[in-house]
């Protein structure tokens, strides 16, 4: 047996040596563009001074989550500027953001497509099952074989865990749309794209959006391991004040965890609300 | 029987038009193949056994019936009799295992993609009987939805919805979501919904079963008057005979798959073609449904003078009271100006329980 799993695991070091070097190119230029893509976001959200990305969140905050909710976002992010960590949590903002959005451009297609078909379902759990209870960690490497140290690396972890909560919902939102109002698509003789698009889709909506704020808790989780591959950002940050023992350091940073973590998540769970208020008055 | 009795029906369903043709269709779930419906067939084998042998559930068996232009067609059945399952063959959202289905002088079963799409999205709409309205659309948009795939302009579509809505009485619910509404008037947004496109055919598919009895009755009456000033021809589906008597100007019964008699109301109360509809048709108040003309004996010499007069359509509780305030034993029926019979109390007595009267 053990001759077996030791040729197994040869064989996926060769496989990846051979994409190494057999595939470079294509993966130089993934690397570039998720590169330039975190690059730009991360420009973007450094270009605003702190007090006017307070100033959002609070008003964003006050009207769509509530009073209580925009004094503490408020209050969180001002103490992540007093902390001295206000472009980390900028970055990790970006690298959660651009991770989760990677993330969904493949989970919500393929939920669709699978919540379609009656046979890929079981197929797709286990293999969503298979990425969601696979150390996180060991992502990360086949990442820094093939696209580097940095962020890049580190957005391609991310991006991994993040896709199976949002494909699953969205596939069991399509799954568990009524028999009636897909009856109802055929007999206004609708083509069959249009009874996913202007039926299923808006049905699934509410599970799809519950999916989208689960991937972003997911890649919350893995921003901060992703710290060890030089992810930039809060996850750094507490890497490196693990490693060198500081504890105010890395108390400090935890809690801008916890502040933006808990700011993007009720901000995503509004996502939810809206839609279910909008079909129940 | 005398020649009076059906000769109104017949002349006027002669001349009709044919809306919709059904011709000797069956349909088998699971096995499909040639030996199951030859069993079929031949009726050696009973429900059961074709489960057993073929795997097989025959849901509509040898149906065929015309339905006529501006008729309001009831099947009328239990669960499990395959109405539901009839129904949809007529905009093939099943297809027929055996048979053809002429809908406006075509075969849609021959229909490409393109066609039978046209044929939905036109020229027949459907209700529902759990309504299925889109929850994240307004009652308006929701209204608007065949409109929509058909391509007409947002604003064309949103003004025929609305037209459509004040039909059904809920113009000033457009704007509402459809979880505001009670279940009534979500019935009412799904007819007009079917009526919007302004289909020459409407399927009814058991609309208002799920809804409470007032509110049922008032819904029939609303639709018998809305199909006939605007000339559908409706296939309507219940469970109910009361319901059917009350919407239908046929009925067909279906039994497992079959249909085991055709008739207008009067025709079915008045002669069950088996213990099945006999007693389906038991507790159906005759009073509004037998007329005059099967009731009457014949020959105007046996009319005394001086006797109440009253038409062949006179229903039986015009002729019961007629016979009460004018205290007479006699009542001559008449049409334009000429005595054709005569009926007595005793025939009136028949006629309530259920005698033949001649």
């Amino acid at each position: 047996m053990s001759e077996f799993t030791d040729a197994f695991d040869l064989h996926v070091n060769d496989a990846l040596m051979w994409l190494n070097d057999n595939a470079n190119t294509l993966f130089e230029w993934v690397r570039a563009s998720l590169d330039a893509a975190f690059r730009a976001l991360d420009w973007l959200f450094a270009l605003p001074p702190y007090w006017l990305v307070i100033a959002a969140v609070f008003i964003a905050g006050w009207f769509a989550v509530g009073r209580v909710f925009a004094v503490g976002a408020a209050f969180g992010l001002w103490l992540c500027q007093a902390m001295g960590l206000w472009s980390e949590t900028m970055s990790t903002l970006t690298l959660v953001l651009s991770s989760t959005l990677s993330a969904l451009l493949i989970a919500i297609p393929a939920g669709v497509f699978i919540g379609l078909t009656s046979g890929l379902m079981k197929t797709s759990d286990v293999v969503l099952d298979f990425i969601q209870t696979m150390p996180a960690y060991i992502y990360l490497l086949p990442g820094i074989a093939l696209l580097g140290y940095g962020p890049t690396t580190a957005m391609w972890a991310t991006s991994l865990v993040a896709i199976p909560p949002a494909m699953r919902l969205t596939a069991h939102g399509i799954k568990m749309a009524p028999v009636s109002l897909r009856e109802l698509g055929a007999a206004v003789g609708m083509t069959r794209w249009q009874t996913v698009y202007k039926i299923l889709v808006p049905c699934a909506f509410p599970s799809m959006m519950a999916g989208v704020n689960q991937s972003l808790m997911m890649a919350f989780g893995m921003v901060v391991i992703a710290g060890i591959v030089g992810s930039g950002g809060l996850g750094q940050s507490v890497y490196d004040a693990v490693r060198m023992l500081q504890i105010d350091q890395s108390i400090n940073a935890g809690i801008a965890i916890v502040v933006l973590s808990i700011v993007l998540d009720r901000f995503s769970q509004r996502l939810v609300k809206f839609d279910t208020e909008k079909s129940h008055g | 029987m005398n020649m009076m009795k059906l000769s109104p029906v017949d002349v006027s369903a002669v001349t009709r038009p044919v809306a919709i043709q059904c011709r000797s269709v069956w349909k088998f779930f699971g096995n499909e193949s040639a030996a199951a419906i030859e069993a079929a067939r031949k009726g050696t084998h009973d429900k059961d056994q074709m489960l057993d042998k073929f795997g097989c559930v025959v849901a509509v068996a040898d149906v065929s019936f015309e339905v006529y232009e501006g008729e309001t067609f009831c099947i009328m059945g239990l669960s499990g009799s395959g109405k539901s399952t009839l129904i949809r063959h007529f905009n093939r959202l099943i297809e027929p295992s055996v048979g053809e289905v002429v809908v406006q002088g075509k075969d849609i079963c021959k229909l490409g993609d393109v066609d039978l799409r046209q044929l939905r999205s036109r020229h027949v709409g459907m209700v529902f009987q759990n309504v299925a309205l889109l929850p994240f659309r307004t009652v308006l948009e929701n209204v608007a939805l065949p409109l929509e795939v058909q391509g007409v302009s947002k604003k064309q579509r949103l003004e025929t919805s609305q037209a459509a809505l004040e039909k059904v009485g809920l113009k000033n619910w457009a704007q509402r979501y459809p979880s505001e509404l009670s279940g009534g008037m979500q019935q009412r947004v799904g007819i007009a919904r079917a009526l919007a496109t302004d289909p020459q055919i409407l399927l009814m598919d058991e609309p208002f079963s799920a809804l409470d009895p007032l509110i049922r009755k008032q819904l029939q009456i609303e639709f018998k008057q809305l199909s006939t000033r605007l000339n559908k021809t409706s296939i309507f589906i219940t469970h109910d005979l009361e319901e059917a008597i009350r919407i239908g100007d046929r009925i067909a019964i279906m039994k497992e798959g079959r249909i085991v008699q055709i008739g207008t109301p009067e025709e079915i109360v008045l002669n069950p073609a088996d213990e099945y509809v006999a007693d389906f048709v038991e507790g159906i108040s005759r009073l509004h449904l037998v007329k005059a003309h099967s009731i009457m004996s014949p020959g105007a010499d046996k009319v005394p003078a001086g006797a109440p007069q009253a038409s062949l359509d006179s229903d039986l509780q015009t002729l019961i009271d007629l016979t009460l305030t004018q205290k007479s034993e006699h009542i001559a029926i008449v049409e334009q100006g000429q005595t054709l019979g005569v009926v007595t109390r005793e025939n009136l007595l028949k006629a309530v329980r259920g005698i033949e009267v001649n």
